[in-house]
């Protein structure tokens, strides 16, 4: 299997979904564990051993003499000098999280960012502005191009939140736990037994991945790491997932999880670790500044911003148009007085599908005039013009924002009836019910189901179907909860689902998944090419448009086994055309920024944030001023005012 | 009618006409259903008539008419209030005339160019403002009331013919058919109905139209409520049962649907009309709350419930949202629990009870 990380989401939210409704949050005492059960380092050790030619043990001699080694120090620091640590910055999430596990059931959730994607150092990460690859746990890596390994030094300082060094080990013990099926995530299972071929030590701060395909991003995948503590997982067993639930594990990030900090069904605290071994580095040190950061259980969005108003929250997400606009206003008293201030900044990064994904298998939707035809009148540019007010830019192809490798000309089909009810009519589509829904000889009516599980934008697809309407098409709008409708779109029960799939900051567009046959249908194609007559619809998988076509296989195999970019490049351009052409999916639009408002007391470096950045909070280079939030507290008190701040920061601000 | 109306009931009918209070509530709501029905022509984006070419067109009911029948040049349904201003630019004796609120419930109409909420505005006939996309609030209001109000009609009577059909066969029959219903209702009583609604309703496929997908959330709600009713139905019964008269009737040798429907009904009628309000603002109130939810009324089906869910999350910057459709609901579930009042009190064989 191609890798796909975005499938990796998908898939592991649906193990949540199935796993839903975990088990209560009580469950402290552990049972001991069996007389003579092996230890986690033991069972790995056997494991090693049972697998000789993925698990390798060398010496240093071993690593090849003329390596070009890459450390990624050239690139500029990232947050601002000015930062100061101290102080406590108050945020909220929507749930309590369901464990503290960082893989298995429930482990998927929003709670993850604040434990492990955004805390959590990896081996290397992707720079915020340069796209290369910056030091985190390795100090330098090499690629040997021959045999598709990815050689990496290890960062000798590196230590866990608990004091224990990060050594090879604990990357030998990554391959073992994921690999194990105690820790009941099928995917990652897979992943790391496909995706991986040998993993090597070669002392203990030496170490090299074999991967089985020479990407343009085998980078990523050899640097996209954090490892595993084996010192933590000593009752590691077929109980893992309850035996684990509420254990915080132990992070090679600036903030862990005291017990005393962890207080059911209402907040979680996270503490800096005044000792964090990277917190003079220079790619961190600007980082990761509040000493605690208090997350409280606020389920209700309203509610979140009322505390929020009220100075109990530091920040809110202001991208909706309806709270920057409407709920707080420029003209809003606490912004006047300088009190809040208020961000805009626009970022530059792949962007999520939003869009919709038309049903290809379907009866009439199987007819490529009919799939125009609905491109023509399904009028997001209004939807973007009057209801996201002219903020948000109309996405162009299903995958915006790769850079060179997003189509330069393509643009979606505009609102137009004249050539919509053109299309329709060529599919035979030519007069008009009493309800002016256009029907055909046949006497079936052009109307389709439009799933979505996108609850909050209720209000948009009454729009679309007004519209729709005029050029004769009618849309019956389902809106379902949002685990449902995903559901029900993997099943490929739907006619047409309006949805999004996430996109990872990668290199390039991934295709596979969502317009390969393979994933259309079991046997798509004969061998001459021909379409198979007895192909059944493949189900549990990212294909939501039944997109198949044997040419376009061809190159979506022949881009996914290139190593040339800039052939790549041209593959990738022909098969949005292609794609563009077959019409089974209405882009909708792209959000091209992202907009906080935040007390004064928090600040951000000078350009705000770094060009690649998905929010505000992401990469953690705000700081709380403790002496400014005194005086804030202090002037509102006595009606002091402060100069107000609404910052446009739009620097890498692009077209589209 | 099923069966003749006895001199008491008469007499009690005559009691809650004098009961001023719940009467005027009665006749109110009476009124406001009529409007309800002949909605269409007083809040509706169809013209009533229009004058074209020296022919008189009738949009409001029946098939759509494209905009190239009155020389526009799209063939989507006509946007009248735009022909109306066409026609008086033109000046050539075609003429359109407009209901008293010419917007369609589910029509964004905005015009800042934004669809966003915009307080009351009567010199644009937004009688009580837009909600937040910019749609007519008084137009989602009234039909949403009216969809509440049939949805909860059709309610009671379905509610009632099980409930009242179960109830008296329990109390008439007895013995093992009552023991038996009586377990299989205390269990089936007990699954909780606003989950079962939701799970239930979370699952139906939405191939349906809007009005099967309301005909199913009826029938699902119906599934889980008409226990209730049972109960009151099956003692009262067993009370008519054991009278004199119904002995006398079994003497002379009337049949048991003489009886039943006869004499045992028409006594019971107190009890029936007595919860026939309750009835009704339960389900106004359960799909209130299941559109409250978001588990009720398929989109964009007005609703009463949407309104107030939208309401309370702009309650600061959109008030008057909130504001109608509270209001609304409280004329709405006052009216009908006066009715309910005098209802009860004029069927109260004691005349002169005293509250205190």
């Amino acid at each position: 299997m191609k890798t796909n990380i975005s499938a990796k989401f998908l898939l592991a939210s649906v193990v949540c979904l199935l796993a839903a409704c975990g088990g209560e949050p009580e469950q402290e005492q552990s049972q001991p564990l069996p007389e003579g059960a092996l230890t986690g380092a033991e069972q790995a050790r056997e494991f090693y051993a049972a697998n000789p030619d993925f698990f390798s043990f060398k010496t240093p001699e071993d690593i090849p003499e003329n390596l070009e080694w890459e450390t990624g120090l050239e690139l500029p620091e990232i947050g601002s000098p000015n930062a100061t640590k101290g102080g406590v910055q108050y945020s909220s999430i929507p749930d309590f999280p369901r464990t503290l596990r960082i893989v298995g059931p429930d482990s998927n959730g929003a709670f993850r960012n604040w434990i492990l994607d955004n805390v959590a150092v990896k081996l290397a990460h992707r720079h915020p502005d340069e796209f290369d690859f910056y030091p985190g746990l390795a100090t330098a890596w090499a690629l040997e191009e021959e045999t598709k390994t990815v050689y990496i030094k290890l960062d000798p300082d590196a230590r866990w939140s608990d004091g224990e060094p990060v050594t090879a080990d604990d990357y030998f013990f990554l391959f073992f736990f994921n690999r194990s099926e105690h820790i009941v995530a099928p995917w990652y299972n897979n992943w790391y037994s496909t995706q991986y071929t040998n993993i090597s030590k070669y002392d203990d701060y030496t170490i090299s991945l074999t991967m089985p395909e020479m990407d343009p991003d085998i980078i990523y995948n050899a640097l996209e790491h954090t490892p595993t503590p084996e010192h933590f997982y000593d009752e590691f067993g077929p109980d893992y997932v309850e035996r684990y639930q509420w254990r915080f594990v132990p992070t090679t990030g600036a903030y862990y999880i005291k017990d005393e900090d962890i207080i059911k069904g209402r907040s979680v605290t996270l503490t800096r670790d005044e000792n964090w071994w990277a917190k003079d580095k220079k790619f961190w040190r600007n980082r990761y500044n509040a000493d605690k950061v208090h997350l409280s259980v606020i389920r209700d969005s309203s509610k979140v911003f009322e505390s929020f108003k009220v100075g109990d929250l530091d920040s809110f997400g202001l991208t909706l148009a309806e709270y920057w606009y409407d709920k707080l206003p420029d003209s809003d008293p606490d912004v006047q007085a300088g009190y809040i201030h208020k961000s805009v900044f626009y970022n530059q990064r792949p962007r999520p599908s939003w869009g919709i994904s038309i049903n290809s298998d379907r009866e009439l939707l199987n007819n490529q005039d009919i799939r125009v035809g609905i491109n023509y009148a399904t009028n997001w540019d209004l939807v973007i013009e009057r209801y996201f007010r002219g903020e948000y830019d109309r996405m162009k192809t299903f995958s915006d924002g790769f850079g060179e490798f997003s189509h330069p000309t393509l643009a979606a089909r505009p609102f137009d009836i004249d050539l919509a009810q053109e299309h329709f009519a060529a599919a035979g589509f030519t007069q008009r019910g009493p309800d002016g829904v256009l029907v055909n000889e046949q006497g079936q009516r052009l109307s389709f189901t439009l799933t979505t599980g996108a609850e909050p934008l209720a209000a948009v697809f009454t729009i679309l179907r007004e519209e729709a309407l005029k050029a004769g098409l009618e849309y019956r709008i389902e809106i379902l909860d949002g685990s449902a409708a995903f559901k029900k779109v993997l099943e490929k029960q739907h006619d047409v689902y309006f949805g999004a799939f996430g996109r990872f900051l990668e290199f390039y567009p991934r295709f596979w998944d969502e317009l390969h046959s393979d994933n259309a249908y079991d046997d798509a194609f004969l061998d001459d090419g021909s379409v198979n007559p007895d192909r059944q619809i493949k189900v549990q998988t990212n294909n939501l448009q039944s997109f198949a076509n044997f040419e376009v296989d061809q190159l979506i195999a022949q881009y996914d086994s290139s190593t040339d970019v800039e052939e790549m490049i041209s593959l990738a351009h022909e098969i949005f055309e292609r794609h563009h052409e077959y019409a089974s999916f209405v882009p909708a639009y792209v959000v091209p920024f992202y907009r906080v408002g935040h007390w004064r007391w928090m600040k951000f470096p000078e350009g705000f944030n770094h060009k690649h950045s998905e929010s505000a909070g992401e990469l953690f280079v705000h700081w709380i001023d403790t002496e400014l939030k005194e005086e804030t507290l202090a002037a509102r008190r006595s009606g002091d005012t402060f100069e107000p701040q609404i910052n446009v920061y739009d620097q890498f601000r692009s077209e589209n | 009618m099923l069966f003749k109306l006895t001199p008491q009931t008469l007499k009690k009918l005559k009691r809650f006409r004098d009961i001023k209070r719940g009467y005027y509530s009665f006749l109110a709501l009476c009124l406001i259903l009529l409007i309800g029905f002949a909605g269409e022509l007083l809040i509706n984006n169809r013209a009533l008539i229009v004058s074209y070419e020296g022919e008189l067109y009738f949009p409001t009911y029946g098939d759509f008419h494209p905009g190239t029948d009155f020389g526009l040049e799209y063939q989507y349904e006509t946007n009248y209030r735009d022909l109306k201003q066409k026609f008086d630019e033109a000046g050539e004796g075609n003429w359109v005339l407009l209901p008293l609120v010419p917007y369609s419930p589910n029509e964004n109409h905005s015009i800042t160019g934004i669809y966003k909420a915009e307080p009351p505005a009567p010199e644009l006939k937004h009688y009580l403002g837009t909600d937040t996309t910019s749609r007519d609030i008084l137009a989602r209001l009234f039909y949403g009331t009216r969809i509440a109000l049939l949805f909860s009609l059709g309610f009671l009577v379905a509610v009632y013919a099980i409930g009242i059909a179960v109830g008296s066969a329990m109390g008439y029959l007895g013995g093992w058919f009552d023991l038996l219903f009586q377990r299989v209702i205390e269990v089936w009583s007990n699954i909780p109905f606003l989950y079962m609604v939701i799970i239930i309703f979370s699952v139906i496929p939405a191939t349906f139209s809007i009005a099967s997908r309301i005909m199913i959330l009826l029938t699902v709600m119906v599934l889980f409520s008409w226990t209730s009713m049972t109960y009151y139905m099956r003692t009262e019964t067993y009370k008519q049962k054991a009278r004199d008269y119904v002995a006398a009737a079994k003497i002379i040798g009337a049949s048991n649907t003489r009886i039943i429907f006869h004499h045992v009904l028409p006594n019971t009628l107190a009890t029936m009309v007595t919860f026939m309000p309750f009835t009704i603002v339960s389900a106004i109130t359960a799909v209130t709350a299941l559109d409250f939810l978001g588990f009720g009324l398929p989109p964009p089906t007005p609703s009463l419930g949407e309104l107030l869910k939208q309401g309370t999350e702009n309650l600061r910057t959109a008030p008057w949202i909130v504001m109608s459709a509270f209001g609304t609901l409280v004329v709405l579930l006052t009216l009908i629990t006066f009715i309910g009042e005098a209802v009860r009190e004029s069927f109260d064989p004691k005349k002169f009870t005293v509250y205190k």
